[in-house]
Protein backbone atom coordinates (compact mmCIF):
# COMPACT_ATOMS: atom_id res chain seq x y z
CA UNK A 1 0.00 0.00 0.00
CA UNK A 2 1.46 3.43 -1.20
CA UNK A 3 1.73 6.14 1.82
CA UNK A 4 3.18 8.77 -0.67
CA UNK A 5 2.32 8.96 -4.71
CA UNK A 6 3.85 12.03 -7.02
CA UNK A 7 2.60 12.60 -10.18
CA UNK A 8 5.00 15.22 -12.26
CA UNK A 9 5.87 17.17 -9.12
CA UNK A 10 7.60 19.54 -10.11
CA UNK A 11 8.67 23.40 -8.36
CA UNK A 12 10.27 26.33 -10.40
CA UNK A 13 12.06 29.03 -8.40
CA UNK A 14 12.23 31.59 -10.95
CA UNK A 15 14.40 30.38 -13.69
CA UNK A 16 15.66 27.46 -11.58
CA UNK A 17 13.96 24.24 -11.76
CA UNK A 18 14.54 22.60 -8.68
CA UNK A 19 12.57 19.72 -8.59
CA UNK A 20 11.83 18.36 -12.34
CA UNK A 21 8.77 16.15 -12.95
CA UNK A 22 9.33 13.65 -9.72
CA UNK A 23 7.23 10.37 -10.05
CA UNK A 24 7.39 8.56 -6.95
CA UNK A 25 5.83 6.31 -5.07
CA UNK A 26 6.66 5.50 -1.32
CA UNK A 27 5.17 2.12 0.69
CA UNK A 28 3.64 2.35 4.18
CA UNK A 29 6.04 1.09 7.00
CA UNK A 30 9.29 1.68 4.95
CA UNK A 31 12.58 3.96 5.44
CA UNK A 32 12.70 5.75 2.03
CA UNK A 33 16.29 7.27 1.71
CA UNK A 34 15.85 10.58 -0.92
CA UNK A 35 19.66 11.09 -1.69
CA UNK A 36 21.30 13.20 -3.19
CA UNK A 37 23.98 16.42 -3.26
CA UNK A 38 22.90 19.68 -1.40
CA UNK A 39 20.83 21.31 -4.31
CA UNK A 40 19.50 17.65 -5.75
CA UNK A 41 15.81 19.15 -4.68
CA UNK A 42 15.13 16.51 -1.65
CA UNK A 43 14.49 19.65 1.04
CA UNK A 44 12.03 20.84 -1.93
CA UNK A 45 10.58 18.14 -2.68
CA UNK A 46 10.14 17.23 1.31
CA UNK A 47 8.78 21.15 1.47
CA UNK A 48 5.89 19.73 -1.28
CA UNK A 49 4.87 16.57 0.37
CA UNK A 50 4.28 18.68 3.61
CA UNK A 51 2.22 21.53 2.18
CA UNK A 52 5.00 23.96 3.42
CA UNK A 53 5.44 25.28 -0.38
CA UNK A 54 3.09 24.57 -3.06
CA UNK A 55 4.13 22.80 -6.31
CA UNK A 56 4.59 24.20 -9.51
CA UNK A 57 3.02 22.04 -11.08
CA UNK A 58 2.09 18.13 -10.73
CA UNK A 59 0.88 16.79 -7.55
CA UNK A 60 1.35 14.61 -4.43
CA UNK A 61 -1.21 12.32 -2.70
CA UNK A 62 -0.11 11.89 1.03
CA UNK A 63 -1.54 9.27 3.02
CA UNK A 64 -4.44 9.18 0.46
CA UNK A 65 -4.82 13.11 0.67
CA UNK A 66 -3.72 15.77 -1.92
CA UNK A 67 -1.16 18.08 -0.83
CA UNK A 68 -3.39 20.71 -3.78
CA UNK A 69 -6.82 20.16 -2.46
CA UNK A 70 -6.59 19.07 0.89
CA UNK A 71 -3.17 20.50 2.50
CA UNK A 72 -5.05 20.85 6.03
CA UNK A 73 -5.68 16.56 6.03
CA UNK A 74 -2.07 16.05 5.06
CA UNK A 75 -0.39 18.21 7.72
CA UNK A 76 -2.59 16.10 10.40
CA UNK A 77 -0.81 13.15 9.22
CA UNK A 78 2.81 14.18 9.05
CA UNK A 79 5.84 15.50 11.19
CA UNK A 80 9.01 17.33 10.27
CA UNK A 81 12.64 17.00 11.41
CA UNK A 82 14.24 20.05 8.97
CA UNK A 83 17.92 20.02 7.97
CA UNK A 84 18.39 23.70 10.13
CA UNK A 85 16.56 23.76 13.27
CA UNK A 86 13.71 25.91 13.11
CA UNK A 87 13.25 26.98 16.70
CA UNK A 88 13.42 30.82 17.78
CA UNK A 89 16.63 31.69 19.83
CA UNK A 90 14.68 33.52 22.92
CA UNK A 91 12.82 29.52 23.68
CA UNK A 92 13.92 26.70 25.42
CA UNK A 93 14.29 22.86 24.12
CA UNK A 94 11.86 22.46 27.08
CA UNK A 95 9.07 24.82 25.60
CA UNK A 96 9.95 24.11 21.94
CA UNK A 97 8.83 20.46 22.30
CA UNK A 98 5.98 20.97 24.91
CA UNK A 99 4.45 23.42 22.76
CA UNK A 100 4.85 20.85 19.42
CA UNK A 101 3.60 17.67 21.60
CA UNK A 102 0.02 20.05 22.41
CA UNK A 103 -0.49 21.37 18.74
CA UNK A 104 0.10 17.86 17.99
CA UNK A 105 -2.70 16.66 20.20
CA UNK A 106 -0.91 14.27 22.69
CA UNK A 107 -2.66 14.47 26.12
CA UNK A 108 -1.25 16.25 28.98
CA UNK A 109 0.29 13.35 30.35
CA UNK A 110 1.63 11.50 27.13
CA UNK A 111 3.27 15.06 25.94
CA UNK A 112 5.47 15.02 29.96
CA UNK A 113 5.95 11.39 29.21
CA UNK A 114 7.02 11.73 25.44
CA UNK A 115 9.08 14.90 26.17
CA UNK A 116 11.05 13.63 29.09
CA UNK A 117 12.11 10.25 27.71
CA UNK A 118 12.72 11.76 24.48
CA UNK A 119 14.96 14.18 25.78
CA UNK A 120 16.31 12.02 28.18
CA UNK A 121 17.11 9.65 24.90
CA UNK A 122 18.71 12.72 22.65
CA UNK A 123 20.66 13.68 25.81
CA UNK A 124 18.95 16.73 26.15
CA UNK A 125 17.41 16.82 29.57
CA UNK A 126 20.10 18.33 31.66
CA UNK A 127 20.02 21.07 28.53
CA UNK A 128 15.91 21.17 28.88
CA UNK A 129 16.23 25.13 30.32
CA UNK A 130 18.85 26.53 28.46
CA UNK A 131 17.71 29.17 25.91
CA UNK A 132 18.25 27.68 22.15
CA UNK A 133 20.74 30.82 21.78
CA UNK A 134 23.20 29.08 24.45
CA UNK A 135 23.49 25.55 22.55
CA UNK A 136 25.86 24.20 20.32
CA UNK A 137 24.83 23.11 16.16
CA UNK A 138 24.55 19.37 17.41
CA UNK A 139 22.05 19.63 20.21
CA UNK A 140 19.67 22.55 18.36
CA UNK A 141 19.63 18.93 15.47
CA UNK A 142 18.87 17.01 18.79
CA UNK A 143 15.92 18.94 19.93
CA UNK A 144 14.64 19.39 15.96
CA UNK A 145 14.57 15.26 15.50
CA UNK A 146 12.92 15.53 19.03
CA UNK A 147 10.31 17.15 17.39
CA UNK A 148 9.22 14.03 15.59
CA UNK A 149 9.95 11.64 18.18
CA UNK A 150 7.92 12.45 20.43
CA UNK A 151 4.66 13.72 17.93
CA UNK A 152 5.11 10.00 16.09
CA UNK A 153 3.54 10.40 13.16
CA UNK A 154 2.11 8.71 10.90
CA UNK A 155 4.55 9.72 7.88
CA UNK A 156 7.70 11.62 8.95
CA UNK A 157 10.17 13.50 6.90
CA UNK A 158 13.36 13.47 8.42
CA UNK A 159 16.04 16.12 6.48
CA UNK A 160 19.65 15.33 7.58
CA UNK A 161 18.89 13.59 10.93
CA UNK A 162 22.50 13.54 11.85
CA UNK A 163 24.30 16.28 10.56
CA UNK A 164 26.29 18.17 13.03
CA UNK A 165 26.05 14.57 15.44
CA UNK A 166 28.73 13.00 16.79
CA UNK A 167 29.55 9.19 15.79
CA UNK A 168 27.50 7.93 19.06
CA UNK A 169 24.80 10.54 18.33
CA UNK A 170 24.44 9.40 15.41
CA UNK A 171 23.75 5.63 15.82
CA UNK A 172 21.38 6.07 18.85
CA UNK A 173 19.09 8.85 16.66
CA UNK A 174 19.38 5.95 13.80
CA UNK A 175 18.16 3.45 16.60
CA UNK A 176 15.60 5.71 17.13
CA UNK A 177 14.42 6.18 13.57
CA UNK A 178 14.44 2.33 13.21
CA UNK A 179 12.24 2.04 16.37
CA UNK A 180 10.31 4.59 14.95
CA UNK A 181 9.49 2.56 11.61
CA UNK A 182 9.06 -0.36 13.85
CA UNK A 183 5.71 0.97 15.64
CA UNK A 184 4.43 2.10 11.87
CA UNK A 185 5.84 5.38 10.73
CA UNK A 186 6.46 5.37 7.38
CA UNK A 187 9.82 7.81 6.94
CA UNK A 188 11.38 9.53 4.32
CA UNK A 189 15.07 10.50 4.93
CA UNK A 190 15.95 12.99 3.18
CA UNK A 191 20.26 12.97 3.38
CA UNK A 192 23.44 13.23 1.41
CA UNK A 193 25.07 10.82 3.48
CA UNK A 194 25.60 7.80 1.56
CA UNK A 195 26.21 5.38 4.36
CA UNK A 196 23.51 6.55 6.69
CA UNK A 197 20.92 6.44 3.56
CA UNK A 198 22.57 2.36 3.17
CA UNK A 199 22.46 1.37 6.80
CA UNK A 200 18.68 2.83 7.29
CA UNK A 201 16.97 2.71 4.02
CA UNK A 202 14.73 -0.12 2.95
CA UNK A 203 14.60 1.50 -0.51
CA UNK A 204 16.62 4.49 -1.90
CA UNK A 205 15.48 6.92 -4.31
CA UNK A 206 18.97 8.98 -6.27
CA UNK A 207 18.27 12.32 -6.88
CA UNK A 208 20.32 14.61 -8.94
CA UNK A 209 19.58 18.40 -10.51
CA UNK A 210 15.87 17.72 -9.50
CA UNK A 211 15.18 14.39 -10.96
CA UNK A 212 15.22 10.94 -9.67
CA UNK A 213 17.85 9.08 -11.29
CA UNK A 214 17.40 5.50 -10.38
CA UNK A 215 15.04 4.05 -7.17
CA UNK A 216 15.45 0.92 -5.83
CA UNK A 217 16.51 -1.33 -2.35
CA UNK A 218 20.09 -0.60 -1.47
CA UNK A 219 20.93 -4.12 -2.40
CA UNK A 220 19.73 -4.22 -5.85
CA UNK A 221 20.97 -0.49 -6.61
CA UNK A 222 24.88 -1.90 -5.48
CA UNK A 223 24.39 -5.05 -7.74
CA UNK A 224 23.26 -2.76 -10.44
CA UNK A 225 27.00 -1.28 -11.39
CA UNK A 226 28.70 -3.88 -13.71
CA UNK A 227 31.31 -5.09 -11.71
CA UNK A 228 30.55 -3.95 -8.60
CA UNK A 229 32.05 -6.15 -6.03
CA UNK A 230 35.84 -6.85 -6.27
CA UNK A 231 37.05 -9.88 -4.46
CA UNK A 232 40.84 -10.21 -3.79
CA UNK A 233 42.23 -13.86 -4.31
CA UNK A 234 45.76 -14.66 -3.25
CA UNK A 235 46.56 -18.31 -3.56
CA UNK A 236 49.27 -20.97 -3.00
CA UNK A 237 51.28 -20.81 -6.42
CA UNK A 238 50.73 -18.72 -9.59
CA UNK A 239 47.69 -18.84 -11.85
CA UNK A 240 47.00 -20.60 -14.97
CA UNK A 241 45.98 -19.25 -18.03
CA UNK A 242 43.32 -21.92 -18.22
CA UNK A 243 42.00 -21.16 -14.52
CA UNK A 244 41.51 -17.86 -15.65
CA UNK A 245 39.79 -18.27 -18.57
CA UNK A 246 37.61 -20.64 -16.07
CA UNK A 247 36.51 -17.65 -14.01
CA UNK A 248 36.02 -15.36 -16.49
CA UNK A 249 33.38 -17.89 -17.64
CA UNK A 250 31.65 -17.11 -15.19
CA UNK A 251 28.63 -14.70 -16.31
CA UNK A 252 28.72 -12.49 -12.80
CA UNK A 253 32.59 -11.60 -13.77
CA UNK A 254 33.12 -8.45 -15.56
CA UNK A 255 36.67 -8.20 -15.60
CA UNK A 256 39.79 -9.91 -14.22
CA UNK A 257 43.24 -8.66 -13.25
CA UNK A 258 46.14 -10.27 -12.34
CA UNK A 259 48.24 -8.43 -9.86
CA UNK A 260 51.16 -10.95 -9.15
CA UNK A 261 51.55 -14.72 -10.33
CA UNK A 262 49.34 -15.29 -7.70
CA UNK A 263 47.39 -12.53 -6.55
CA UNK A 264 44.49 -11.89 -8.70
CA UNK A 265 41.42 -8.99 -8.51
CA UNK A 266 38.23 -9.91 -9.68
CA UNK A 267 35.14 -7.60 -10.78
CA UNK A 268 32.28 -9.30 -10.36
CA UNK A 269 28.44 -8.72 -9.06
CA UNK A 270 26.11 -10.99 -6.55
CA UNK A 271 29.80 -11.79 -4.77
CA UNK A 272 27.91 -13.95 -1.74
CA UNK A 273 26.28 -16.32 -4.84
CA UNK A 274 29.96 -16.69 -6.63
CA UNK A 275 32.32 -16.52 -4.32
CA UNK A 276 31.55 -20.06 -2.93
CA UNK A 277 31.55 -21.13 -6.77
CA UNK A 278 34.88 -19.93 -7.36
CA UNK A 279 36.08 -21.24 -4.29
CA UNK A 280 34.83 -24.58 -5.44
CA UNK A 281 36.53 -24.13 -9.20
CA UNK A 282 39.80 -23.46 -7.35
CA UNK A 283 40.04 -26.38 -4.92
CA UNK A 284 38.90 -28.68 -7.72
CA UNK A 285 41.74 -27.43 -10.24
CA UNK A 286 44.05 -28.13 -7.55
CA UNK A 287 44.88 -24.79 -6.55
CA UNK A 288 44.64 -23.79 -2.43
CA UNK A 289 43.46 -20.32 -1.79
CA UNK A 290 46.01 -18.59 1.09
CA UNK A 291 43.40 -15.65 1.25
CA UNK A 292 40.55 -13.94 -0.02
CA UNK A 293 39.39 -9.94 0.45
CA UNK A 294 36.07 -9.09 -0.52
CA UNK A 295 34.87 -5.02 -1.15
CA UNK A 296 31.04 -4.46 -1.82
CA UNK A 297 30.25 -1.36 -3.54
CA UNK A 298 29.00 1.94 -1.33
CA UNK A 299 25.97 4.03 -2.88
CA UNK A 300 28.80 6.08 -3.67
CA UNK A 301 29.60 4.22 -6.31
CA UNK A 302 26.02 3.78 -7.42
CA UNK A 303 25.93 7.68 -7.31
CA UNK A 304 29.44 7.80 -9.19
CA UNK A 305 27.65 5.07 -11.81
CA UNK A 306 24.20 6.89 -12.17
CA UNK A 307 25.73 10.68 -12.50
CA UNK A 308 29.56 10.27 -13.76
CA UNK A 309 30.50 12.40 -10.44
CA UNK A 310 30.98 12.20 -7.02
CA UNK A 311 28.65 13.53 -4.23
CA UNK A 312 31.27 15.98 -3.46
CA UNK A 313 31.97 16.92 -7.12
CA UNK A 314 27.83 17.45 -7.32
CA UNK A 315 27.20 19.35 -5.28
CA UNK A 316 29.78 21.51 -6.41
CA UNK A 317 28.00 21.98 -9.28
CA UNK A 318 24.76 21.95 -7.92
CA UNK A 319 22.79 25.27 -8.96
CA UNK A 320 21.89 27.53 -5.64
CA UNK A 321 18.71 28.57 -5.46
CA UNK B 1 -5.57 28.94 21.26
CA UNK B 2 -1.96 27.26 21.03
CA UNK B 3 -0.59 29.82 18.58
CA UNK B 4 -2.03 32.45 20.79
CA UNK B 5 -0.10 30.88 23.73
CA UNK B 6 2.99 30.37 21.66
CA UNK B 7 2.94 34.20 20.93
CA UNK B 8 2.76 35.27 24.42
CA UNK B 9 5.50 33.16 25.79
CA UNK B 10 7.84 34.02 23.17
CA UNK B 11 6.78 37.62 23.59
CA UNK B 12 7.47 37.00 27.88
CA UNK B 13 11.06 36.33 26.84
CA UNK B 14 11.68 39.38 25.39
CA UNK B 15 12.12 40.86 28.97
CA UNK B 16 14.48 43.41 27.79
CA UNK B 17 12.02 45.38 25.09
CA UNK B 18 9.08 45.29 27.84
CA UNK B 19 11.19 47.34 30.33
CA UNK B 20 12.17 50.12 27.46
CA UNK B 21 8.78 50.03 26.27
CA UNK B 22 7.75 51.00 29.65
CA UNK B 23 10.77 53.46 30.34
CA UNK B 24 9.87 54.57 26.98
CA UNK B 25 5.88 55.32 28.12
CA UNK B 26 7.47 57.02 31.50
CA UNK B 27 10.20 59.34 29.25
CA UNK B 28 7.08 60.23 27.36
CA UNK B 29 4.47 61.18 30.23
CA UNK B 30 6.94 62.39 32.75
CA UNK B 31 9.01 64.57 30.38
CA UNK B 32 7.37 65.71 27.02
CA UNK B 33 4.01 65.63 28.59
CA UNK B 34 4.11 67.46 31.66
CA UNK B 35 6.60 69.86 29.43
CA UNK B 36 4.08 70.24 26.46
CA UNK B 37 0.62 71.00 28.17
CA UNK B 38 3.21 73.85 29.72
CA UNK B 39 2.90 75.30 26.76
CA UNK B 40 -0.91 75.91 26.36
CA UNK B 41 -2.70 78.35 27.63
CA UNK B 42 -2.53 77.83 31.61
CA UNK B 43 -6.09 77.34 32.24
CA UNK B 44 -5.70 74.05 29.62
CA UNK B 45 -2.33 72.86 30.68
CA UNK B 46 -3.59 70.20 32.98
CA UNK B 47 -6.72 68.87 30.76
CA UNK B 48 -4.18 68.79 27.96
CA UNK B 49 -1.69 66.55 29.95
CA UNK B 50 -4.80 64.09 30.68
CA UNK B 51 -5.37 64.50 26.66
CA UNK B 52 -1.28 63.72 25.86
CA UNK B 53 -1.66 60.48 28.64
CA UNK B 54 -4.40 59.14 26.97
CA UNK B 55 -3.08 59.65 23.42
CA UNK B 56 0.25 58.01 24.19
CA UNK B 57 -1.53 54.81 25.44
CA UNK B 58 -2.83 54.75 22.52
CA UNK B 59 0.01 55.14 20.47
CA UNK B 60 1.70 52.31 22.83
CA UNK B 61 -0.84 50.19 22.09
CA UNK B 62 -0.74 50.83 18.31
CA UNK B 63 3.49 50.04 18.26
CA UNK B 64 3.38 47.21 20.20
CA UNK B 65 0.37 46.04 18.35
CA UNK B 66 2.76 46.23 14.98
CA UNK B 67 5.62 44.38 17.20
CA UNK B 68 4.34 40.92 15.75
CA UNK B 69 5.18 41.96 12.46
CA UNK B 70 8.75 42.19 13.17
CA UNK B 71 8.28 39.15 15.22
CA UNK B 72 7.68 37.11 11.46
CA UNK B 73 10.83 38.74 10.15
CA UNK B 74 12.91 37.01 13.09
CA UNK B 75 10.90 33.69 12.75
CA UNK B 76 11.81 34.34 8.72
CA UNK B 77 15.20 34.94 9.52
CA UNK B 78 15.41 31.25 11.85
CA UNK B 79 13.53 29.04 9.50
CA UNK B 80 10.83 29.29 12.06
CA UNK B 81 7.86 30.18 9.14
CA UNK B 82 8.20 26.70 7.31
CA UNK B 83 8.09 24.70 11.07
CA UNK B 84 4.26 26.78 11.37
CA UNK B 85 3.11 25.97 8.49
CA UNK B 86 4.02 22.50 8.51
CA UNK B 87 1.76 21.66 11.50
CA UNK B 88 -1.24 20.24 11.85
CA UNK B 89 -3.45 24.07 11.84
CA UNK B 90 -4.78 25.27 9.10
CA UNK B 91 -3.79 29.02 7.61
CA UNK B 92 -6.68 30.58 8.97
CA UNK B 93 -6.43 29.46 12.40
CA UNK B 94 -2.47 30.28 11.87
CA UNK B 95 -3.24 33.96 10.76
CA UNK B 96 -6.10 34.60 13.60
CA UNK B 97 -4.11 32.77 16.07
CA UNK B 98 -0.88 35.06 15.76
CA UNK B 99 -3.39 38.00 14.98
CA UNK B 100 -4.92 37.51 18.48
CA UNK B 101 -1.43 36.73 20.57
CA UNK B 102 -0.51 40.17 18.96
CA UNK B 103 -3.48 41.89 20.10
CA UNK B 104 -3.36 40.22 23.69
CA UNK B 105 0.71 41.02 24.39
CA UNK B 106 0.18 44.33 23.59
CA UNK B 107 -2.27 44.55 25.99
CA UNK B 108 -0.08 42.47 28.40
CA UNK B 109 2.05 45.36 27.72
CA UNK B 110 0.05 48.57 27.82
CA UNK B 111 -3.01 47.01 30.60
CA UNK B 112 -0.90 47.94 33.43
CA UNK B 113 0.15 51.57 32.09
CA UNK B 114 -3.67 51.67 31.58
CA UNK B 115 -4.41 50.60 35.50
CA UNK B 116 -1.90 53.00 36.47
CA UNK B 117 -3.40 55.83 34.46
CA UNK B 118 -6.98 54.59 35.29
CA UNK B 119 -5.29 54.76 39.30
CA UNK B 120 -4.10 58.68 38.41
CA UNK B 121 -6.49 60.37 36.80
CA UNK B 122 -10.17 58.26 38.27
CA UNK B 123 -12.55 56.11 36.02
CA UNK B 124 -15.67 58.00 35.03
CA UNK B 125 -18.17 55.56 33.98
CA UNK B 126 -16.92 51.45 34.44
CA UNK B 127 -19.50 50.30 31.82
CA UNK B 128 -18.02 53.03 29.44
CA UNK B 129 -14.64 51.68 30.20
CA UNK B 130 -15.32 48.01 29.51
CA UNK B 131 -16.92 48.99 25.70
CA UNK B 132 -13.79 51.05 25.36
CA UNK B 133 -11.76 48.53 26.23
CA UNK B 134 -13.39 46.20 23.83
CA UNK B 135 -12.93 48.51 21.05
CA UNK B 136 -9.37 48.84 21.86
CA UNK B 137 -9.40 45.32 21.73
CA UNK B 138 -10.54 45.16 18.35
CA UNK B 139 -7.58 48.02 17.50
CA UNK B 140 -4.94 46.17 18.45
CA UNK B 141 -5.88 42.81 16.87
CA UNK B 142 -6.91 45.10 13.71
CA UNK B 143 -2.94 46.55 13.95
CA UNK B 144 -1.71 42.84 14.40
CA UNK B 145 -3.41 41.67 11.35
CA UNK B 146 -2.33 44.85 9.63
CA UNK B 147 1.56 44.29 10.44
CA UNK B 148 1.02 40.42 9.50
CA UNK B 149 -0.49 41.65 6.18
CA UNK B 150 2.43 44.46 5.56
CA UNK B 151 4.92 41.83 6.87
CA UNK B 152 4.02 38.82 4.54
CA UNK B 153 3.16 41.48 1.66
CA UNK B 154 7.00 42.76 1.65
CA UNK B 155 8.88 39.78 2.75
CA UNK B 156 11.79 41.76 3.20
CA UNK B 157 12.65 43.21 7.11
CA UNK B 158 14.35 46.33 5.91
CA UNK B 159 11.77 46.87 3.64
CA UNK B 160 8.88 46.66 6.47
CA UNK B 161 10.94 48.58 8.36
CA UNK B 162 11.09 51.65 6.55
CA UNK B 163 7.15 51.26 5.09
CA UNK B 164 6.31 50.81 9.30
CA UNK B 165 8.48 54.29 10.39
CA UNK B 166 6.61 55.70 7.06
CA UNK B 167 3.29 55.01 8.23
CA UNK B 168 3.50 55.31 12.03
CA UNK B 169 4.53 58.89 11.17
CA UNK B 170 1.62 59.08 9.20
CA UNK B 171 -0.87 57.15 10.82
CA UNK B 172 0.03 58.44 14.56
CA UNK B 173 0.72 62.17 13.26
CA UNK B 174 -2.63 62.41 11.07
CA UNK B 175 -4.65 61.27 14.17
CA UNK B 176 -6.48 63.16 16.92
CA UNK B 177 -4.07 61.28 19.52
CA UNK B 178 -1.71 63.94 20.29
CA UNK B 179 -4.00 67.23 19.22
CA UNK B 180 -7.84 67.31 19.50
CA UNK B 181 -10.04 67.25 16.15
CA UNK B 182 -10.93 70.98 16.11
CA UNK B 183 -7.23 72.11 15.98
CA UNK B 184 -6.07 69.70 13.02
CA UNK B 185 -8.95 71.13 11.73
CA UNK B 186 -7.54 74.74 12.05
CA UNK B 187 -4.12 73.95 10.65
CA UNK B 188 -5.54 72.17 7.49
CA UNK B 189 -8.79 70.62 5.97
CA UNK B 190 -7.33 67.63 4.23
CA UNK B 191 -5.44 66.76 7.91
CA UNK B 192 -8.73 66.66 9.44
CA UNK B 193 -10.27 65.05 6.90
CA UNK B 194 -7.53 62.22 6.78
CA UNK B 195 -7.68 62.06 10.56
CA UNK B 196 -11.14 61.76 11.06
CA UNK B 197 -11.09 58.08 9.66
CA UNK B 198 -8.13 57.23 11.12
CA UNK B 199 -8.04 53.72 13.55
CA UNK B 200 -5.99 55.91 15.83
CA UNK B 201 -8.07 58.54 16.17
CA UNK B 202 -11.37 55.70 16.72
CA UNK B 203 -9.19 54.32 19.53
CA UNK B 204 -7.84 57.49 21.07
CA UNK B 205 -11.92 58.69 21.25
CA UNK B 206 -13.00 55.67 22.74
CA UNK B 207 -10.26 55.44 25.46
CA UNK B 208 -10.97 58.60 26.54
CA UNK B 209 -14.59 58.46 25.95
CA UNK B 210 -14.62 55.13 27.62
CA UNK B 211 -12.28 56.34 30.66
CA UNK B 212 -13.36 59.94 31.20
CA UNK B 213 -9.80 61.10 31.43
CA UNK B 214 -10.46 64.13 29.88
CA UNK B 215 -13.72 65.80 28.70
CA UNK B 216 -13.32 69.22 27.11
CA UNK B 217 -11.57 68.70 24.25
CA UNK B 218 -12.84 65.41 22.70
CA UNK B 219 -15.64 65.83 20.51
CA UNK B 220 -17.76 63.28 20.05
CA UNK B 221 -19.50 62.70 23.58
CA UNK B 222 -20.66 58.91 22.37
CA UNK B 223 -18.51 57.86 19.50
CA UNK B 224 -20.27 55.40 17.65
CA UNK B 225 -18.59 56.40 14.29
CA UNK B 226 -15.14 55.14 16.08
CA UNK B 227 -16.93 51.93 17.14
CA UNK B 228 -18.04 51.41 14.14
CA UNK B 229 -14.85 52.13 12.74
CA UNK B 230 -12.60 49.66 14.64
CA UNK B 231 -15.02 47.07 14.00
CA UNK B 232 -14.23 47.52 10.27
CA UNK B 233 -10.72 47.65 10.77
CA UNK B 234 -10.50 44.55 12.86
CA UNK B 235 -12.53 42.65 10.02
CA UNK B 236 -10.89 44.30 7.22
CA UNK B 237 -7.11 43.22 8.45
CA UNK B 238 -8.43 40.14 9.84
CA UNK B 239 -9.84 38.69 6.43
CA UNK B 240 -7.48 40.37 4.62
CA UNK B 241 -4.63 39.12 6.25
CA UNK B 242 -5.46 35.53 5.99
CA UNK B 243 -6.13 35.82 2.29
CA UNK B 244 -2.49 37.28 1.74
CA UNK B 245 -1.03 34.84 4.30
CA UNK B 246 -2.80 32.33 2.42
CA UNK B 247 -1.32 33.29 -1.04
CA UNK B 248 2.04 34.92 0.14
CA UNK B 249 3.14 32.04 2.10
CA UNK B 250 1.64 28.72 1.02
CA UNK B 251 2.55 30.19 -2.65
CA UNK B 252 6.06 29.67 -2.19
CA UNK B 253 7.31 29.74 1.63
CA UNK B 254 9.03 32.84 2.54
CA UNK B 255 11.19 32.83 -0.89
Amino acid sequence: MSMIHTTDLTKRFKDLTAVDNLDLTIEKGEIFGLLGPNGAGKTTTVLMLTTVIKPSSGTAVVGGYDVRENPNDVRKLIGICFQEPKILWVSTPLDVLNWHAKVCGLSTQERKRRVKQVLEDVNMWDDRGKKVHDLSGGMKKRVEIAKVLIQRPRIAFIDEPTAQIDVVGKHKIWNMIRELRDEGSTIILATNELYEADVLSDRVGIMHKGKMLVCDTPKTLKDSIPGGDIVEIQLEKDVSKKILKDLTSFQEVVDLTVLTPNNIKVYLNKVEEIVPQIMELLVKKGVPVRSINMTEPSLDDVFIHYTGLTIEEAEQKSPSR
Amino acid sequence: MLVVERDLRTFLRFKVLIIMRSIWFAAQVAFFGLIASRMVVPQLADIYFEYYVAGVVVMMLYSASVFIGYDIFEEAEHGVFEYLLSLPVSRRELVLGRSIGGGIRSFMLVGPLIAITLLVFGLANPLNFLIALSALFLFAFGVSGMSITIAVTLKSGDRFDIFMGALNALIVRLSTAMYPQAFVQQASLTYAEISRFNPVTFASDMFRWGTGIEKYLTVTPMPLAAILGLVLFFFAFTVVGVTFYEKRLEGGGWQ
